[in-house]
């Protein structure tokens, strides 16, 4: 009995040790998280459709290589067609850029000046500490360039290179850390990593869903009523659609700007130009709001709206953007081990 | 201690092939073809325990079956009133399994499942576990290979039913025996007094 005690302890110390390794890896290693948050992203969305072909009877290699060189193709697709207008839209934006950038600052003086007169409060000052910090932004950004191409293509080879092995060996991965669990927590940690597993893919998958409809319907509303660069706002409101509650806001913030610096680019009046460009945005919101997050994305997490706001804040404070897209599935991951191993000891 | 790492975590004790062929042996899978097994030895999981070890305990929750490769498994109840009664003093004896047999099938088809019992090795024993998830992975990867495991579940659990059944039937015998044989002998002593 003791030997088995002292066996039992020496699993936990190892499984403890091997949880310890891989979030140190996770957190010191530059793109690791990254890549491996998008690398889950990418084994939830795919894992279906492999096993799906597997299905078919085909094996589990062939039908990860058949999956990935149909994804191939789809990018390649998406290159040829989609990219192409981005980097009109983007040459376009570049070159309205200056002007946008000083109708935005005339904009802003305009407003200043209005509140000085009306109600006599604000300094001048503003306006040129806006302009100092757009100018200091531009600086930071363009030095920073190099090193976001370096960490795209980092992350473009190393999110795949993931996913395919998480693709071809969850099982091994999942037997591995299940043999060296103590016998006492074997089916707890099989019930968990199961529920983790069930609770991770839906969220993943329904916010992709998610994201991929608010983008259609962004886009689809902007070419409606003739907004420029509908597709790189539809793109950008879509990955912003990510981030929790305030995500949909800054979203269509960008729009909001084009409009008010450059009310000439669209029909009618300036109101009629809100109104139009709201309405959009307000249904590619309600859209999700109403039907997606309700039915798909609550009945997964099982989150207190307080302990939702917080996990955010706490999110943003410790990966910024990155946290705040990913604090929501790690704070019920957290609320799941915790309560499993709660329910085990209070047994 | 070493000795032990290198028993239980390093060494493969049951070599593939061992487990493959006993998988081949088991009731549950005998209806597996060659790659099917080997496709299902690659999700199921060797656990080893030393003896006086619960596997589980009466009222865990449960995921699902354990079949057994060496050794032998006591399997006990206990009364959840009963004070002081734990898998290594006390309880009721239910029964005791030896190399071959496999127990906690049940979880494999109940959702939410309890452990109705606690199963306890009664010698050093290696087991197979197959679990909801593994089953899961089958039915999703090869439906027709999780079809035959499921039939054969299926008629596990039946039989199971059964000699539930007919166990419940007799004991409603015994019973309704006994109530008979009482009330004759409270007549007999109402009319002898």
């Amino acid at each position: 009995m003791r030997n088995t005690l002292r066996l039992e302890n020496l699993r936990l110390l190892l499984l403890l040790s091997f949880v310890a390794a891989f979030f140190f890896l996770l957190f010191f290693i530059e793109n690791l998280l990254i890549s491996l948050v998008l690398a889950f992203v990418v084994y939830y969305i795919l894992a279906p459709v492999v096993s799906w072909v597997e299905r078919k009877g085909l094996g589990r290699g062939t039908s990860i290589f058949l999956i990935y060189t149909l994804n191939v193709l789809v990018v390649v697709l998406a290159f040829y067609l989609v990219i192409p207008l981005m980097v009109d839209q983007l040459a376009l934006l570049e070159q309205e850029l200056p002007e946008l950038q000083s109708g935005f600052l005339n904009l802003v003086s305009r407003v200043e000046a209005k509140l000085q007169t009306t109600f006599h409060i604000g300094e001048p000052l503003f306006r040129d500490n806006l302009r100092n910090w757009m100018i200091s932004q531009t600086t930071e950004y363009t030095s920073l360039i190099p090193k976001w191409i370096s960490d795209s293509l980092t992350l473009l080879f190393l999110t795949p290179f993931l996913a395919f092995f998480m693709l071809r060996d969850a099982s091994v991965f999942k037997r591995a850390l299940l043999k060296v669990t103590p016998n006492r927590y074997f089916e707890t940690v099989i019930k968990l990593l199961d529920d983790m597993n069930h609770q991770v893919g839906s969220f993943i998958r329904a916010r992709f869903a998610e994201a991929m409809i608010v983008g259609l319907f962004t886009w689809v509303g902007l070419l409606v009523i003739g907004f420029p660069f509908a597709a790189l706002l539809a793109l950008f409101a879509a990955l912003t659609n990510l981030i929790p509650y305030i995500g949909p806001v800054i979203g269509a913030i960008p729009a909001f700007i084009i409009l008010f610096v450059n009310a000439e680019i669209m029909f009618g009046s300036l109101g009629l130009n809100v109104l139009a460009l709201t309405f959009v945005y307000l249904v590619a919101h309600i859209v999700d709001a109403v039907f997606i997050i309700p039915i798909v994305v609550a009945k997964i997490v099982d989150l207190h709206p307080v302990t939702v706001v917080l996990v955010i804040i706490l999110g943003a404070q410790v990966l910024g953007i990155v946290g705040m897209i990913i604090s929501i599935p790690v704070a019920s991951l957290l609320k799941l081990v915790f309560s499993s191993f709660y329910r085990q000891a209070l047994r | 201690m070493i000795q032990n790492l290198w028993e239980n975590i390093l060494r493969r004790k049951n070599s593939e092939s061992d487990i493959f062929h006993f998988l081949k042996k088991s009731f549950l899978f005998q209806d597996l073809g060659h790659q099917e097994i080997e496709f299902l030895s690659q999700l199921v999981h060797v656990r080893h325990y030393q003896s006086g070890e619960p596997i589980f305990r009466q009222g865990d929750s449960g995921v699902g079956m354990y079949l057994l490769v060496n050794g032998s498994v006591d399997i006990v109840m206990h009364d959840p009133a009963g004070e002081g009664s734990n898998e290594l003093n006390g309880g009721i004896f239910i029964t005791r399994l030896e190399k071959g047999d496999f127990f906690g099938e049940l979880s494999l088809a109940e959702d939410p499942s309890y452990r109705s019992a606690t199963a306890v090795c009664l010698t050093k024993s290696t087991l197979v576990g197959f679990f909801k998830p593994d089953l899961l992975q089958v039915v999703q990867r090869n439906p027709s290979t999780g079809n035959k495991i499921i039939l054969r579940l299926a008629e596990i659990l039946g039989r199971r039913l059964r000699e539930t059944t007919d166990k419940v039937t007799e004991l409603y015998t015994e019973l309704e025996q006994l109530k008979t044989q009482a009330q004759g002998k409270k007549s007999e002593k109402h009319f002898t007094s």
